[in-house]
């Protein structure tokens, strides 16, 4: 059986990914950090009454908010892992 | 045999292997992890040199098998042989209609999970030219199981052009296998970006599966009707 491994909620990563996608859809530095900061705040809110999270389930609500903000950015979130 | 033929057999050639699809998988990784760390300009230039890298590697393997045909054959295959180089021809048509991408959405390939794995890896840690130009060489290495027939054929197709035209041949040949590359560095260079690129894969991947498919199988038919019959 494969070991679980758990991390601490690390707020800054996810923003740091989120704008890396952001940017890599051709969005300028500037939307990006506003992009990033938005689905921080979200992921902030959802898991502030749990104890513990999957990292599929927080996957998950961060395209959910990528979703509504910019489908592309949540296309590139959702498949990045799926290129090849 | 004129040398007109033998051109279109290694253009032929070169388009079923610029169908492939792990090389532009690879680049349009590269430039999703270089764009949100780098400048354009640098993103630009390591995704030149991962081009580059593909170029050469399809180069040198088509000259190896070049020099392999003459070794074994003193010239050119002999019948025999091209007929074996067929049926992997056929057979590789079927795996790509089959087995190629994995089901489920995006474009995953039949490769390993850790090998693609260490691609992603490899393409999130390119920061440097040199870095950029080994990836582009292990992305054109990883599909060799289905290349090695199409360098085998258009080793053949080189060994049976005029002597002044074989290395413009071999070289004309790894242009053709990074056409896509190079217009999806148009395409971005112009304005547009990964996220279309890895959408219209996506949703084109059944037509792509298709095209390479039948490419392997006309190549096979192709070689069969001008090299046996």
């Amino acid at each position: 059986m494969r070991k679980r491994v758990s991390y601490e909620y690390d707020r800054e990563g996810i923003k740091q990914h989120v704008m890396r996608t952001a940017k890599s859809a051709g969005v300028p530095e500037g939307w990006a950090a506003q992009i990033a900061e938005r689905v921080a705040k979200r992921t902030d809110a959802w898991i502030r009454d749990k104890d513990l999270v999957t990292e599929g389930d927080l996957r998950k609500v961060i395209a959910k908010e990528l979703d509504k903000i910019a489908p592309d950015i949540a296309f590139a979130y959702k498949n990045h892992d799926k290129i090849i | 045999m004129s040398d007109y033929l033998n051109i279109a057999i290694i253009a032929l050639v070169g388009l079923v292997q610029a169908s492939l699809q792990l090389n532009l998988g690879g680049l349009i990784l590269l430039y999703h992890a270089s764009i949100g760390k780098h400048r354009r300009r640098k993103t630009r230039y390591l995704a030149k040199s991962y081009i580059w890298g593909a170029m050469a590697i399809n180069f040198l393997a088509v000259c190896a098998s070049c020099f392999i045909i003459d070794r074994i054959f003193s010239g050119v295959m002999d019948t025999k042989w091209i007929l074996i180089t067929i049926g992997a021809l056929l057979g590789c048509g079927i795996i790509m209609w089959i087995f190629y991408y994995k089901s489920g959405s995006g474009t995953q390939t039949w490769l390993p999970r850790s090998f693609t794995r260490y691609i992603r890896r490899r393409a999130r840690e390119t920061n440097d030219n040199i870095s950029a130009f080994s990836l582009g060489l292990l992305s054109a290495f990883g599909e060799m199981p289905l290349s090695l027939a199409l360098y085998v054929v258009a080793g053949n197709a080189i060994l049976l052009t005029s002597d002044k035209y074989q290395v413009l041949a071999a070289i004309f040949y790894a242009i053709l296998t990074a056409m896509p590359m190079v217009v999806l560095k148009l395409r971005i260079k112009s304005g547009s970006n990964v996220v279309a690129a890895q959408r219209w894969r996506s949703k084109n991947k059944r037509f792509t599966r298709v095209i390479s498919g039948f490419g392997f199988m006309i190549l096979g038919w192709f070689i069969l009707t001008y090299w046996v019959l």
